[in-house]
Order: structure tokens, then sequence, then C-alpha cells
């Protein structure tokens, strides 16, 4: 199978690489995710339009990122496999879902999450300080994660599924602007 | 009625392939001493039982999924039920254990007094709500009005206002791993 990311342009005009949307779910397709949910970023826009219109990948809009893993942790003990989205502000969210639910039963969860508060928001103070301390909350919460990348995203994402069936827990994905949508 | 006579007339009720989620806490413990099987007991992620419950109605659409929750984990939750409205999975049926108490920390208060569940479930969509005050009610009418409402079909929510229990139960002796592997055996081999 070869992937491909596609280059597009950002509002500046500058050439932008980009993980196809299209593929990228149908390689968690073939993993055997079957199902998922979170709550919106706008990094996630163009996965969550097309989640949303695939019926072999159903997407449920959760209220907030806890219950969301409430979600997929009922869909893994009805013996089935879900992804979650969710922006880094989540991240403050889940720590009971996490650790008293998910990580307490064993649950294993791909999640992935938007790494606000970088450079790209530097105008956006409400994602800064959780931005600054990201990387410190998922060593915090014994996270396993990994930063996708554009080239050789089917890697990076074999190697977090693999180490989640693996330990059977929660692993995370973080996604900088511009890698999953503009 | 106590919430503790409503569980265990539940443990007739119920069928041996339904599945049950259980609320963190005095529910619990309740399920795992007075119902039978190897159900979902929770003994964390307050707040959490009605998104587990709908996530499990959609990996295993075949199956009725029951969520029993107290009234405090119930309202920590709320929101959650928007979304279970949103999806309206025919086979969760969700049970609201109303003692208007925090009782596993030592019968604080919750908001619950003053909600009128019919209507709040219903504004969110849900028409199939029913909502019982057990408190006085004699036990055998109280077990015909829950035999009878946990027979319907299609997704509900019922709203049972409870006494006080009086009965301590020993916590739930499995660890969490243990939860769900023995949950998770309980359909192994029917998984397509």
């Amino acid at each position: 199978m070869i992937f491909i990311a596609i280059v597009e342009c950002n509002l500046l005009g500058e050439t932008v690489l980009m993980i196809n949307t299209i593929e990228i779910l149908d390689y968690l397709k073939s993993k055997g995710f079957t199902l998922s949910t979170g709550v919106p970023c706008s990094y996630f826009k163009n996965v969550i339009n097309s989640l949303e219109k695939d019926d072999t990948l159903q997407y449920i809009p959760a209220t907030r990122e806890d219950e969301a893993i409430g979600i997929a942790s009922g869909y893994f003990f009805g013996g089935k496999q879900s992804f979650l989205l969710m922006q880094n502000s989540g991240l403050a969210t889940i720590g009971d879902a996490l650790t008293s639910l998910a990580q307490l039963y064993k649950v294993p969860l791909l999640i992935f999450v938007s790494y606000r508060g970088l450079e790209p928001d530097a105008d956006f103070p409400e994602h800064l300080i959780m931005g600054d301390v990201t990387e410190n909350v998922l060593k915090a919460y014994h996270l396993p994660y990994w930063i996708l990348e554009e080239e050789n995203w089917q890697n990076i994402l074999e190697l977090s599924i693999n180490k989640m069936n693996e330990i059977s827990l929660p692993v995370c994905l973080l996604v900088k602007q511009g890698v999953l949508s503009l | 009625m106590k919430g503790a006579d409503v569980i265990s007339e539940l443990k007739r009720i119920l069928g041996d392939d339904d599945l049950v989620v259980s609320s963190n806490g005095n529910v619990s413990r309740q399920a795992y001493h007075l119902l039978s099987g190897s159900q979902l007991y929770l003994r964390g992620s307050m707040g959490l039982p009605v998104s587990i419950g709908l996530g499990l109605a959609l990996a295993q659409p075949e199956k009725t999924i029951v969520v029993l929750t107290g009234d405090g984990n119930f309202l920590m939750g709320l929101s959650s039920m928007s979304t279970v409205a949103y999806i309206n999975p025919s086979n969760l049926k969700i049970i609201i254990i109303d003692n208007q108490l925090y009782a596993t920390t030592g019968g604080q208060e919750t908001s619950s007094s003053q909600i009128n569940y019919k209507t709040m479930i219903e504004g969110m969509g849900i028409l199939n709500i029913r909502s019982f005050d057990l408190r006085d009610m004699d036990q055998d009418i109280g077990n015909l009005l829950l035999l009878e409402s946990i027979e319907e079909e299609g997704i509900y929510v019922l709203h049972l206002q409870v006494e006080e229990d009086t009965i301590e139960l020993d916590n739930i002796p499995w660890h969490p791993e243990q939860i769900t592997e023995n949950f998770k055996n309980r359909h192994k081999g029917e998984l397509k």
C-alpha cells in the first residue's frame, strides 16, 4: 500500500504537506476501528467532516471529552475498537475518566489530541498555558504518546496502535496545525 | 422501597443475556451482591455510566443494555443524556435510582429533589420516560411497576424515587481488570 501526503496551499499561499483524510481513515479501518467519538477542534475539521459522511466509521459527537472516553470504553467492553479526537484542552477534562476507568480497567484507546498553544496560536491566549504543559500532562498521566507527522504517518500510527494493543491501555497522538487540516 | 429492593427485584426481571452497567459506590456494590452474572461494575468514573452504556449499546446492538445509576452520578454526567437522545439506541435502558443523596460518601444531599425528570428527559428528546415515587409504595405494587416498565421496547429512562438504603454491603472483591476480563468473557465468540 502506498500512502501520499497531499500538497495544499494555506491562506498565505504557502505550500503545506497534509495527510490525506480518506487514506488515514481507510488505514484506521484496516486496523479494526469501527467507531469514532470526541469533541471537535478546528485541526480535525476535515477528519470529522469525512467521518460524518462515513457509514462504516460512525462518529459520535460527545458533549465532553470524558464522556467520549466513556463511550469509547463502553464500545471496547462490547468487544469493539474506536478512536477519539479532542483538543488538548480536553486533556484537563479526561483526568478521572482516564485514570479511574480506561487505565484502571485496561481499556485500549487511540486518542488523537490537537496540539494547540504552539506558535500558530500566538494570538490565542486561551491555548497557551495548556500548550506549555501538554507533554508534561501526558507524562504525568503515564500516557504513551507520539507526535503525528505528515511523513511516515503510517509508521507512527502503526507504532502507536501496536503499543496500545500490547499494553491494553490508552495511547495518544499529538496533532499539530496543518497535519490533518489547514 | 429502597434502592437495594429495586436491584433485588431486577434480578428476577432481567434476562441472563442482558448487560448491566452499574454506577460507582453503593449501586455497584448492590449490583455485584444482588444481581446475577458478571456485570460491568464501575469503581470510579463518576458521571460516566450513561456514556459507557451508550458505547456498549453501539457495540452490541442485539443485546439489551441496562444502566443502573444513582442520582448524583446521573446528574454529574447529565449532558451525556443529550448524546444518548441524539443517537437514540433502541437497546439502551437507563434506570435512575434516586435517593436524593450522595449515599456512598455519607448521605450528603444532591440537587435532585426539585427536578422534574419527566419534563427534563422529554425536553432532551427521549419521550419514553417514566418516573415513579416508590418511597411509600407497597413492595408488590412497586415490583409490578418495575416489571411493566422494564419490558418496554426501545430506548427508555426509568426514574425511581427510593428510600435511603440501610444495608451495608462489602466492597467488590474483584480488581477492575478482573471485572473487564469476566465481562468480556460473557460475549466471547459472539463478536462479528
